[in-house]
């Protein structure tokens, strides 16, 4: 909260006496725009269009959220439709509602109730509604073009048996008994939209902002909305509008920035970061977990040495993981511990953290007669740094003793065909941040493809039973599950990357709207 | 021939040639493994759901079927639906295309009067230092890839100058000639190496020119320099000249895909780009048909011109 | 499409620029095709922090991934000119046997395999490339089918039309009236009258096939992580040419001192032996 520090700092007319004995250092720290910025009266500065490039599709990109899956796809969606909720680890109920007042689960974790915030509108004046809630919650499963994270909570909540009590108060089923089912519809990603949408350019919003202008594969242009009521901030959004640039291209944006084009630049490469980093202009910021991507392999069971769990358990130790966050991110990533979703209360943090061990790595491949092995890994460059830490594995692997290879395949070529995929004897991917257990049923449980062969009856109740109980019993369940993943599971996942976002200084306020992957901008300020 | 006859005969052979290149088109894009289902359906698809996609966009049919169905769909101007959004393709098209011609536009703009000047300058010094110091130099220019050109052009004038935006990006809302200034590197890369290939045809045309019999009359008439250069070589060089053009217009179709990419102009090439990482096949067969067909246009304009230009008025071939 | 324009005045000795550029190409040569068996370290082992500027064991200093760049120069350069390489001889032959059959069939037959070689020229080279390499996993090879294809045209123009010119000579009439079969009279009077315009004009593909080939590497398309190859060395480093220009600025003057010393030499040797039109050369 630097504006506010700043703030106090100047109401209290220490700042003077502080610069005296703190010299230029505080200076910086305060930014360039510190003194136009500095805010007379209350609330953070009001005004000006703050601009911002962001990963886009080209000149396919719609309104559809539901359909688009980029970054920019995302940004603006959140920037025009109001949140459901965020997950924000401090709150009590570990999500910070939007639109809603409050959830609440019966007895018997069969049923959520939702209630809405009174007097919420749309940009064109008409109420927001119950209705607009759960029409914006099931519509997507119908739709087969639909991403899966818009069509997923239709396998959790049987909307056919959805209550609409009244304007305010929407009941939801679900269909098997369910303890987290708060952070599942307050993930950040499920938007208000009004009932039967065209997303048409002229329809009607609930966001912080009003589309304005839209180009698609250029960008878009939003301004304030003033029927949006901030759950929090009264005086939110404080800009005036917003400028969406869509460039595929990681040093696109970075170039956009340094040349005085855009304020903030989005999903930076690590050596961009790290070449910006070094630029007393701008400001970098990277997520925390559980704002994460892991970046991840998954070794085919259906690859003879690959079921002998010492060769896995092999292969997991050979990652000299440090070493990867190291030249890879420029220490700007966490280490992974082969399990996915870190920093969601449902991750097992209690579990030991996996050592780089080549000697034992070495030991075990003797011991299942696989040294020498041969196994070609498989990558594209999907995500920055994909290719570079599977570069670094495969050198590790050869390091152990296993004849390892890399195969780049040309972007977005990964999974296009995803039969071929699923039959990749060592393959690459990569993680959205996503709450462990969900994670789990979504991709990797009940005999998915992405598995890549992994089949436990055993877990997938463990899970199960996790998710459909609540305090102690979920717990033990959830940490058994993870247990067993750690142990005997086919996924090395050795780095968590966050997401690099790099501004002029007088850009404030982005990390208060939560799901930090996705910069949101409903109490962004620039000066 | 008359006019009319050898423009109504170049438009007929248009028609098979499109049909041909428009199976090139197919059968390339037959070639990308895997099918649409990866890339519409999500990863994380059912069986299923994977079954229901390929159902919906007809991929259980055989190929001939399904190429008919796209090229008839093609000729009445309906490309189909991109993968990506779910957009008509020709609708995407038509609100690239117009940023690429601009910057081909305007890159033919520099680079024929620049051409011709040079050419017509080193053609008439054929052989003396003159024209071996604009052959040399044109030779250097055109010996460059485009994306060494383009790379250079960025760091020099965007990067260490600060001269010129670093990203071309269009105003939204707006067209690019609203901000001329990030249209300057795109085409000035386009326009080097464009120059560079013009000159030296419109040199050895030229140079063909000066030889010839009626050159050698002219001079005993005792005419000469500039006046020489514009009468009477220029006339002759210049049909040869135009056919030149006419490839150099193709070749920056080719440099539009890497100078769009290298600068972030929204173009078609980066739209091209971008349509191939996603695996938009529907969008990639749209923009290459129509690249293919841009090229053959520019082909037949610039034979229109040469045969216009042509101070024989003979055959064109 | 235009008859060969005869060089003016190039009827001179290959000068001293010529020389140079010779000596240029065989210096990149050298590099390209001695330096994998001579590189010191591998090109892909990580031995320092990435970008770190020259030092101790590590002559140019490392890469993006901390890899050792002299290695990966060293390393690099053979893909590129083996590609081109094989592009350029697969276009040689498609269009020296394609131009020689078509120069001596006469007929309706030859027009319209002309009209098929022509909507292959029509084809932008780079769409094509993309076109087939994107389709190709990892593939060098579809590299080098989409450059050489796009180059064929070209030649087998080239080539038909020196065949023409040797069969209008007489003696291919006078050899069939002799009895020599189609092979004698290709081997024997056609082929030693050709060789110097196709191998000149193998020169001029050569320049457009290593243009492509390094493009390609710089599109990211062909064989990908973690070979070395110029072309991608420079977009890999790119984003860090701040901390080291080094692995940006080595590639790109390695190749282009290559094709721009190629592009001369090849101009200066096909001038010399028909004043071959050197069109048509870029994409």
């Amino acid at each position: 909260m630097e504006p506010l520090a700043r703030r106090t700092l100047l109401r209290s007319g220490l700042l003077a006496a502080a610069t005296a004995v703190a010299g230029p250092a505080l200076l910086t720290g305060c930014g360039s725009g510190g003194d136009s910025s500095a805010p007379t009266g209350a609330g953070p500065r009001r005004g000006g269009t703050l601009r911002a490039a962001f990963t886009g599709a080209g000149a396919g990109e719609t309104l559809n959220h539901f359909v688009g899956g980029t970054a920019l796809d995302m940004v603006r969606a959140r920037a025009l439709h109001a949140t459901l909720g965020d997950l924000d680890p401090s709150a009590p109920d570990g999500v910070r509602y939007g639109v809603l007042e409050t959830i609440e689960v019966d007895e018997e974790l069969s049923a959520y109730t939702l209630r809405l915030r009174r007097g919420l509108t749309f940009s064109d004046g008409s109420p927001l509604t119950a209705r607009d809630v759960l029409w914006s919650l099931s519509s997507p499963a119908d739709d087969p073009a639909s991403l899966p994270v818009y069509r997923n909570p239709a396998s959790t909540f049987d909307f056919g048996g959805a209550r609409v009590e009244d304007d305010h108060t929407l009941v939801l089923p679900t269909r098997a008994p369910l303890a987290d089912g708060r952070m599942v519809l307050c993930q950040g990603n499920y938007l208000v939209l009004k009932e039967n949408s065209d997303f048409s350019p002229g329809t009607a919003t609930s966001g912080p902002f009003r589309l304005e202008e839209f180009a698609p594969g250029e960008g878009c242009l939003l301004t304030r909305n003033e029927a949006f009521s901030h759950p929090e901030a009264d005086e939110a959004p404080y800009l005036d509008g917003l400028e969406l640039r869509s460039l595929p291209d990681s040093d696109a944006r970075a170039a956009a920035l340094t040349g005085g084009q855009v304020d903030l630049a989005h999903d930076l490469s690590p050596v961009t970061a790290r070449t910006l980093r070094g630029d007393e202009r701008f400001t970098v910021t990277s997520t925390d977990p559980p704002y994460v991507s892991g970046l991840f392999f998954r070794m085919n069971l259906a690859h003879e040495p690959f079921r002998d769990p010492r060769v896995r358990t092999a292969f997991k130790l050979a990652a000299d993981r440090e070493a990867m966050v190291e030249s890879v991110f420029f220490g700007d990533a966490t280490v992974g511990n082969d399990l996915l979703g870190p920093g969601f209360p449902d991750y097992a943090d209690e579990i030991e953290q996996r050592p780089f061990d080549p000697d034992r790595a070495r030991r075990l491949l003797r011991e299942a007669g696989a040294e020498g092995m041969r196994v070609t890994l498989t990558t594209g460059p999907e995500t920055p740094g994909m290719v570079e830490v599977a570069t670094l594995y495969v050198e590790n692997l050869v390091a152990v003793g296993v004849e390892a290879t890399l195969e780049e395949l040309p972007a977005g070529q990964l999974f296009a065909d995803y039969p071929a995929y699923a039959r990749l004897p060592l393959a690459a991917s990569f993680s959205v941040p996503t709450p462990a257990l969900p994670l789990y049923q979504m991709s990797y449980g009940a005999r998915n493809p992405a598995a890549l062969g992994w089949d436990r009856p055993d877990v997938d109740e463990l899970v199960a039973t996790a998710r459909g109980t609540s305090g102690e019993e979920s717990a033990r369940a959830g940490l058994a599950a993870q247990r067993t993943l750690w142990e005997e599971g086919n996924t090395i996942a050795p780095v968590f990357k966050p997401f690099t976002t790099a501004h002029v200084p007088g850009v404030a306020g982005v990390a208060d709207d939560l799901f930090e992957q996705f910069p949101g901008f409903s109490r962004a300020t620039l000066s | 021939m008359s006019w009319s006859l050898f423009l109504l005969r170049r438009l007929a052979a248009l028609v098979p040639t499109l049909a041909a290149l428009s199976v090139l088109v197919f059968g390339a894009t037959e070639l990308l493994p895997g099918d649409a289902v990866g890339a519409v359906a999500g990863p994380d698809a059912t069986e299923a759901e994977r079954a229901a996609v390929r159902e919906r966009l007809g991929l259980d049919d055989d190929p001939v079927t399904r190429y008919l169905r796209w090229a008839g769909g093609a000729v009445r101007g309906d490309l189909g639906t991109a993968y990506t959004g779910g957009r008509a393709v020709h609708e995407l098209i038509a609100s690239r295309l117009p940023h690429s011609l601009l910057l081909a536009g305007l890159a033919l703009a520099v680079t024929v009067p620049l051409s011709i000047a040079l050419g017509l300058w080193a053609g008439s010094r054929a052989g003396r230092r003159a024209d071996r110091a604009v052959s040399t130099g044109v030779l250097l220019v055109a010996g460059l890839p485009e994306f060494v050109t383009a790379t250079a052009l960025w760091w020099l004038l965007a990067g260490e100058l600060g001269l010129l935006p670093r990203v071309s990006l269009v105003p939204l809302g707006g067209s690019p000639l609203d901000t001329p200034e990030i249209l300057v590197l795109p085409a000035l890369t386009l326009a080097a190496t464009g120059v560079a290939v013009g000159t030296r045809l419109v040199r050895s045309a030229s140079a063909e020119a000066v030889a010839s019999p009626w050159i050698e009359a002219a001079r005993l008439r005792g005419v000469g320099g500039a006046r020489l250069a514009v009468r009477h070589v220029l006339p002759g060089a210049l049909a040869p000249a135009t056919q030149a053009f006419g490839l150099i217009t193709g070749a920056l179709v080719g440099g539009a895909i890497v100078v769009e990419t290298v600068y972030g102009y929204p173009g078609i090439g980066l739209e091209l780009q971008q349509a191939v990482a996603h695996r938009d096949i529907p969008l990639v067969q749209g923009i290459a048909l129509v690249l293919c067909a841009a090229t053959l246009a520019t082909v037949l304009l610039a034979d229109l011109a040469a045969r216009a230009l042509d101070p024989r008025r003979g055959s064109l071939r | 499409m235009r008859p060969a324009s005869p060089g003016t005045g190039a009827r001179e000795a290959l000068g001293p620029l010529a020389w140079c550029c010779a000596g240029v190409c065989l210096l990149v040569l050298a590099v390209a095709v001695l330096g994998p068996p001579l590189a010191p370290g591998s090109p892909t082992e990580q031995v320092g922090p990435p970008f770190a500027g020259p030092g101790a064991g590590l002559p140019l200093g490392t890469d993006f991934l901390g890899r050792d760049l002299a290695a990966r120069l060293l390393h690099g350069g053979w893909v590129v000119l083996a590609l081109a390489v094989g592009a350029t001889a697969l276009a040689t032959l498609l269009g020296a046997g394609g131009g020689i059959w078509l120069g001596l069939a006469a007929g309706r037959g030859g027009e319209i395999v002309m009209r098929a070689v022509d909507l292959l020229a029509v084809f932008p080279p780079l769409l094509l490339m993309l076109l087939l390499a994107t389709g190709a996993p990892a593939g060098d090879l579809a590299v080098l089918v989409a450059v050489g294809l796009a180059a064929t045209p070209f030649s087998l123009r080239v080539t038909r039309a020196a065949t023409r010119r040797v069969a209008a000579t007489g003696y291919v009439l006078t050899a069939r009236a002799r009895g020599d079969g189609w092979t004698a009279v290709v081997r024997y009077d056609v082929l030693p009258n050709i060789a110097g315009t196709v191998l000149a004009d193998a020169g001029i593909r050569f320049v457009a096939a290593v243009h492509l080939t390094a493009t390609a590497g710089f599109l990211g398309l062909g064989r990908g992580a973690p070979d070395a190859n110029w072309g991608r060395m420079i977009r890999e480093n790119l984003p860090g040419a701040a901390l080291n220009p080094l692995p940006v600025l080595l590639p790109a003057a390695l190749l282009a001192a290559f094709a721009v010393a190629v592009n001369l030499l090849a101009d200066r040797v096909a001038e010399r032996v028909a004043g071959l039109d050197t069109s048509g050369s870029d994409g």
